[in-house]
């Protein structure tokens, strides 16, 4: 401890630091809110740090504790509408007002409530425990020049940690030294994006040496950085050591969730901890979305709204007018206020409220949990579950991140597809090349394939080559192989283009220094593929020092020759998608200075040296051939850099890199400076092969009514091919194609007037668009009908977008069965869907599998993720996260298929119990001279919908199938009708209402018609609970068996279950009658043993049911006969 | 997160392939129910060829209930020739007055022969005994339990007497106990009626103290109806248990006794009627039912009927399903029926 304070004279001198005035203050003892701009960390100094008040490090998932759990999640539960309206309806039935008891709403509320807080309780549990074992897993923690277990929640801002090899980081860490020489470790991030090759961190030189405990003690440094954000790419700081300031970049930080590889230890200091850290930060929340089916769900909520106030109303019109001082047995005076016969008025408000309370179940309150309960049953168990969604290959299980949108997946009709990883594979494979104006690569690519067939041409079936095949690389031309390139007419490119594929990029290598065992380790496939075919090409990159790229050259100077080149390192220009190139100045081992750049092909040729038209106008022919077949390509060019330039720019650029302020942006300024006047000297083709099973997929899901959209950043070619190639289009359709490719443009983008050019391209695209729209009419109209397909570009785009020009883009594309947008960005890809979402108003899906299509995820009603590739943003957004494009046919033909129709099934039927039960009621409150008496005892009342009518209708929601899995993926065109909302439209809801009418009609007035004589031998009467009890039988019995109608199977659950609901009734009703409860009224006592010694019960059971069925069952009949 | 830091390595590289199980691949054995053309008939077949002979027999055993019905709230209560509310407010007066003699005099001849047991019946018409004021106006502790007389809740305005002693009974529906009583004669020889057993057994032994006595009843100003003897526990009162069993609809019957001799066709009986209850105010009818049961209770042709409209239905259903099956028979399954083979649908 004492050594640890003397680092505070050291400190003293920090004057010209600029941020001193924060770290002063804190020095001072005030403390303060910490400037916004940054935070200061002293290393290994607890006692000042404590000062600065930073967070701990455990961490808490859980949304409630012990104490803010009632309050809070009963808050939760009364932010529902139905919930609340229960809680006025139990206010009300304690008041006198009520012809109910309490117990009545209170108890299916307080049921309601008890299991949506058990579900939340049982949830927060398990992120408790969770958050236990995080919080108590132990690290070394340097104290006393001793490393010492402490478990991570002890850990504070400031202390030194080790991290042995696989271990996890406990908090953000600034590197600090490794037991690797050169002081870079190696981590794995998969917990954070999913990325699962390493990634390489590097420590500053200065704190090399702070390995041993006994060093790390004399570590003494005051790191001021950035507030804790959660932008897991960024980081910006200094570290102050010695009067020394050193910038931090995201290279020297550890990040929480990260675990340490192919490295002994580690030490670092801890910078931010437990809920600050950037992984913490960075946990969202799962954006909620609402299905629209239960948007319309409300909806009928509010009809039964109205139809309950206008019963109530009939009803309290009815009091007003009935209430007499004639029925003297009445005794109608003054004493209450509702039975006051000189103000009618009165009675019939205070009867309005007395009615809403007796019918109130005609809002079901259990259905809104009872269809969650469903449908998270079937998101955990049945989607995630499903062994057909589950791809062994990269073992992922499909995983639905919510369940609300389950029976939503039975509904889309639009599908909004990414393209790369999406409906291809991302597994990237060097196939082509042009260098020097020359092309190089026999192979056929798939969409090359895809075209020959459909324009008929036989293309003989390639040769296997004999070139070994390996991952990443499939290419022969024996031209460039085995050092054939150095008879090549230009083999200077050739070497350059080849030194540029081994040296320009961020690859790591792992395992043996052999080219059959080493592995690389790159960001995206298409690095990796480049750097192999750079290997099979005699450049073998083998070793990766901070510094220095190894490369092992054959056939260079001589044939056979085989020498390992060390190539410095001095800058690493990286990529982003804004830049869309990645730059590397390196040294070679003569002193000649290079800048390597490899990128997109329009950020490259802007910045080519003027001259040598010939060779760019060739190369870009060559672009354009291979992006017509489908292949993804890249220019490689270089500049050569004389040593006075470079060192200036370098100046330039550690300035840059040490800003602490946009860092980013000033890096990229920088970049611009040096990466102009390159020499262009190839481009490279990669095929991206189509995913398994996405032709079949995509066709069953067109044969299936649903429209697929390809959106995509490819080119037109690229993506026409690709859409080919999947056959999304084929040759019979007619296809418009919108493109801004065409000379006039250009003619005019020469011109560099932006405002010209904004105004023709609006004018082109609006004549587009009416042209194709007056074809399009006249397709749909001509017979055959032909299939229409639209093809349009991301500029196009742009201006089709703009509000004076959506509504025709929208009709257009509305008319076409497939859609193809290229060269579109992110945004332009959300504004796609949100046209088609709001425009169109039919239910959208997006899938895609990078951060690009995130925003077009959260676009679309239903996001879909792929899993298990680029990395987890796409999946982090989605609702629902997949392995494979080809999945989507189950996802969305089965499983969305039967949750639509289960969840329509479970809701209409809960409507229609419900009613029927309320409409009981509402026609004997006619024969009780509207006085709002209740026909049911109140535990009758209050169980219907909890107990003696619920777990059936779960049942249904469960495990209700018309048609099995293999069937409806068969026959696509079953999909159909959740488009067209076959089940949930107001014309089923009325068929519905309708036989509940009649059957509530049957129920009650066949009951009371036929028990108002004596009925038995003995000559007795039944009074009004024995005709109630009957009557409530009658209705648990019919309403229990519709439901078994409504089956389209029946499995032994569903007999269990319906038969468990009627017997729970028995079983209730002979307790309740045969106890004595201690209140005033037993109306039910013994009643049930009354009415089981009549003949009448037996018969009146057997009839009435039948009788209230009898016309369901004549129409499931005939609709099942005539209109299957 | 959750999967990351404690979790250790191994799990992740655990197959994360699902286990099988015939509930989450949803593949439990299940039978289609297929409403086949050749089930629906067959279901509608049972039911006409169930339903009807139950009908029948529920008819058939109406039918032999003999049962006579004497409406006589009009006749028993003098004419006023005055205008009708005047009229009205006389009769009123007239069933008020405790003084006046209201004997009433009914003759009725018996159709058929009817078999002992015989029942009698109270009628009451626009009686709402099920208005929620009323239904809730008991309190069936006191009425079983002595010791909870002064329990009155619920029994408002006829709860406790002018001394705040309780009632007991309480509450309105024994207040405005049925008090019309009727005596037969058969050839001007007295027809004994049998009032015993004529209340629900539960209720005598369950629901009624044998230990609690009338107290108070009917010791306000306004009488409601029948007076109780204070000398007889409430389960014996077989009047009032019978009244307090509150009938579901405003039309009700209620037994009043039993006649244990037959009673031969066109034989000539006389109702002596002591017509005190008033109905008149309310525009309520009174009758006096006499009728034999059977089997399935008293005359009742609603149940019969209704069997035999269903099983008639079902029956008619069926032969419809079956002539159309023979007119175009239709193999299942034949996709070409299905909504997607045919055109399009308009829309």
């Amino acid at each position: 401890m004492a050594a640890w304070r003397g680092s505070r004279s050291g400190g003293d001198g920090l004057q010209s630091v600029e941020h001193i005035s924060s770290s002063r203050t804190v020095r001072l003892g005030k403390v303060q809110p910490q400037a916004p701009g940054h935070r200061t960390v002293f290393c290994n100094d607890r006692d000042a740090n404590a000062l600065a008040k930073f967070k701990g490090n455990s961490v808490s998932t859980t949304k409630y504790d012990v104490f803010t759990f009632l309050p809070k999640g009963l808050f939760e539960q009364f932010r529902r509408v139905a919930n609340l309206y229960f809680l006025m309806i139990s206010i009300l039935s304690c008041t006198p007002v009520s012809p109910v008891s309490p117990i009545t709403n209170v108890l299916p509320l307080t049921l309601v409530l008890l299991v949506s807080l058990i579900k939340e309780a049982w949830e927060d549990w398990k992120r408790f425990q969770n958050d236990m074992a995080i919080n108590n897993s132990t690290i070394e923690v340097l104290q006393d020049q001793k490393w010492v277990l402490t478990p991570w929640k002890k850990l504070q801002v400031g202390d030194i940690v080790k991290v042995k090899q696989d271990g996890f980081f406990p908090a953000d860490l600034l590197f600090l030294a490794s037991t690797n020489p050169d002081g870079i470790c190696y981590i794995e991030t998969a917990n954070l994006d999913g990325e699962t090759n390493l990634k390489i961190r590097k420590a500053l030189e200065k704190t090399w040496d702070y390995v041993t405990p006994e060093k790390v003690c004399e570590f003494k440094g005051e790191v001021q950085c950035e507030q804790p954000n959660n932008s897991l790419y960024t980081f910006t700081g200094n570290l102050i050591i010695n009067k020394q300031t050193l910038p931090l970049s995201p290279n020297q930080l550890l990040l929480r969730g990260c675990s340490l590889r192919n490295t002994d230890y580690i030490v670092g200091a801890v910078i931010f901890t437990g809920h600050e850290t950037k992984v913490m930060m960075n946990s969202m929340k799962i954006p909620s979305k609402r299905s629209t089916l239960e948007k319309k769900l409300d909806k009928l909520i509010l009809t039964l709204f109205c139809v309950l106030f206008c019963m109530c109303l009939l009803g309290a019109i009815g009091s007003g007018v009935f209430i007499n001082r004639k029925y003297y047995y009445l005794r109608f005076d003054k004493s209450e206020k509702q039975f006051d016969p000189d103000n009618r008025f009165v009675v019939a408000i205070l009867t309005f409220f007395t009615l809403i309370t007796l019918y109130s179940p005609i809002i079901p309150i259990s259905l809104y949990v009872s269809v969650e309960m469903i449908k998270f049953i079937q998101s955990t168990q049945f989607i995630n579950n499903d062994l057909s969604m589950y791809h062994a290959e990269s073992n992922t299980p499909a995983l639905a991140r919510t369940s609300n949108l389950n029976e939503e997946l039975g509904q889309v009709e639009y599908i909004f597809s990414d393209k790369t990883g999406t409906l291809t594979r991302n597994l990237m494979e060097f196939f082509k090349c042009s260098i020097g104006g020359e092309v190089y690569g026999t192979g056929v690519s798939e969409i090359e394939m895809g075209t020959a067939q459909r324009t008929g041409a036989k293309i003989e079936t390639q040769k296997q080559s004999n070139t070994a095949r390996e991952k990443g690389f499939n290419f022969d031309d024996a031209r460039l192989m085995r050092g054939a390139w150095r008879n090549e007419p230009n083999p200077e490119a050739c070497k350059e283009f080849f030194k540029c594929l081994a040296i320009c990029h961020t690859v790591l290598p792992e395992g043996d220094e052999s080219p059959e065992k080493i592995r690389y380790q790159a960001a995206s496939p298409d690095e990796s593929a480049l750097v192999t075919a750079a290997k099979n090409f005699g450049f073998f990159f083998y070793k990766r020092s901070p510094t220095t790229i190894y490369v092992r050259e054959s056939h260079v100077e001589k044939m056979g020759k085989v020498q390992d080149v060390p190539y410095e390192i001095l800058n690493v220009l990286e990529f982003n998608s804004t830049r869309k190139r990645q730059s590397v100045v390196c040294r070679y081992p003569d002193g000649r200075l290079v800048l390597y750049c490899k990128g997109a092909d329009t950020v490259i040729y802007e910045r080519l040296v003027d001259g040598d038209n010939e060779l760019k106008r060739i190369t870009r022919e060559h672009l354009e051939q291979f992006g017509a077949s489908g292949l993804r390509t890249l220019c490689l060019a270089y500049r050569n850099l004389s040593s006075d330039v470079y060192e200036s720019w370098n100046e330039k650029y550690i300035q840059a890199k040490s800003s602490l302020r946009d860092r980013e942006k000033k890096l990229d300024e920088v970049a611009e400076l040096i990466e102009k006047e390159l020499i262009l000297i190839g481009c490279t083709a990669i095929e991206d092969k189509l995913q398994e099973g996405v032709p079949a997929c995509i066709e069953t899901l067109s044969r299936a009514g649903i429209k697929i959209w390809v959106l995509t950043g490819d080119k037109m070619e690229t993506a026409i091919n690709i859409a080919y190639a999947c056959k999304l289009i084929n040759n019979s359709m007619k296809q418009f194609i919108i493109s801004s490719e065409t000379d006039a443009v250009r003619e005019i983008e020469d011109r560099g007037d932006q405002v010209e050019l904004a105004r023709f391209m609006k004018e082109l695209v609006k004549n587009e668009l009416k042209r194709c729209n007056e074809e399009a009419q006249q397709y749909l109209l001509s017979v055959p009908r032909s299939k229409l397909a639209l093809v349009i570009d991301g500029k196009c785009l742009m201006y089709a977008l703009d509000p004076s020009l959506r509504v025709m883009l929208l009709n257009l594309s509305m008319n076409c069965s497939a859609v193809v947008c290229c060269r579109v960005s992110p945004l332009q890809k959300a504004q796609v869907t949100s046209l088609v979402r709001k425009g169109a108003n039919r239910i959208t899906l997006s899938i895609g599998d990078g951060a690009n299509d995130v925003s077009m995820i959260q676009a679309a009603h239903v996001g879909v993720g792929i899993s298990g590739q680029e990395g987890m943003q796409a999946v982090m957004a989605s609702d629902f996260a997949i392995a494979q494009f080809r999945f989507l046919t189950d996802l969305l033909l089965v499983h969305g298929r039967w949750s639509y129709h289960r969840i329509c099934k479970v809701v209409t039927y809960f409507f229609y119990k419900n009613l029927t039960f309320t409409l009981t009621q509402f026609w004997f409150t006619f024969q009780t001279g509207f006085s709002g008496q209740r026909l049911y005892d109140d535990w009758f009342q209050s169980l219907y919908n909890v107990i003696f009518t619920a777990l059936p209708v779960i049942i249904i929601g469960l495990f209700d199938k018309d048609v099995s899995a293999t069937l409806s993926k068969q026959y696509p065109e079953l999909y159909k009708e959740g488009i067209r909302n076959a089940f949930f439209k107001w014309r089923v809801v009325a068929t519905w209402a309708f036989f509940a009418i009649y059957q509530s009609l049957v129920l009650y007035y066949f009951v009371v018609a036929s028990s108002n004589r004596a009925i038995n031998s003995s000559g007795k009467m039944f009074g009004l609970w024995d005709v109630s009890t009957m009557a409530f039988t009658c209705v648990v019995v019919t309403v229990n068996l519709r439901l078994l109608m409504m089956c389209n199977t029946i499995t032994r659950w569903h007999h269990i279950s319906v038969g468990g609901s009627i017997l729970a009734w028995f079983v209730f009703v002979f307790i309740y009658s045969g106890v004595i409860l201690p209140k005033e009224q037993e109306n039910i006592y013994l009643v049930i043993y009354v009415l089981m010694s009549t003949f009448y019960f037996y018969f009146a059971l057997i009839l009435v049911p039948v009788a209230a069925l009898f016309c369901d069952f004549v129409y499931l009949g005939v609709q099942r006969w005539f209109f299957p | 997160m959750s999967s990351g830091d404690g979790a250790s390595q191994s799990s992740s590289k655990k197959s994360k392939k699902p286990t099988y199980s015939r509930f989450t691949q949803q593949e439990l054995p299940a039978f289609k129910p297929i409403l086949t053309p050749g089930l629906i008939m067959a279901a509608f077949v049972f039911l006409g060829i169930t339903f009807i002979p139950i009908g029948l027999s529920h008819l058939s055993a109406s039918d032999n209930v003999v049962q006579l019905v004497d409406r006589y709230d009009e006749d028993c209560i003098p004419t006023y020739n005055s205008n009708p509310e005047e009229a009205h407010n006389k009769r009123i007066q007239y069933i008020r007055d405790a003084s006046t003699n209201k004997t009433c005099v009914r003759t009725l001849i018996v159709p058929k022969k009817m078999r002992h047991p015989i029942f009698v019946y109270y009628q009451l018409d626009d009686f709402y005994q099920n208005h929620r004021r009323y239904v809730k106006s008991r309190n069936d502790e006191q009425y079983r339990n002595p010791s909870a007389e002064r329990k009155t809740a619920n029994c408002e305005p006829e709860a406790v007497n002018d001394d705040h002693e309780p009632i007991v009974p309480c509450g309105l529906i024994a207040w405005s106990l049925f008090n019309d009583t009727y005596s037969l004669l058969r050839n001007d020889v007295p027809l004994p009626i049998n009032k015993k057993d004529i209340a629900w057994q539960s209720d005598k032994t369950h629901k009624f103290g044998s230990n609690v006595y009338p107290k108070n009843f009917q010791s306000r100003s306004l009488i409601g109806g029948a007076t109780l003897n204070e000398s007889i526990p409430l389960n014996q009162q077989d009047d009032l248990l019978v009244w307090m069993r509150t009938a579901a609809l405003p039309s009700f019957r209620k037994l009043y006794g039993r006649i244990e001799t037959d009673l031969e066709a066109n034989e000539v009986i006389k109702v002596v009627i002591q017509n005190n209850y008033n109905t008149y105010t309310f525009n309520g009818k009174k009758k006096f039912v006499i009728s034999t049961t059977t089997w399935i209770g008293g005359k009742n042709d609603f149940l019969g009927k209704v069997y035999i409209t269903v099983g008639g239905a079902s029956l008619f259903i069926a032969i419809a399903f079956i002539s159309v099956y023979l007119v175009m028979p239709r193999p299942l399954g034949d996709p070409s029926y299905l909504s997607w083979n045919k055109n399009p649908p308009s829309n």
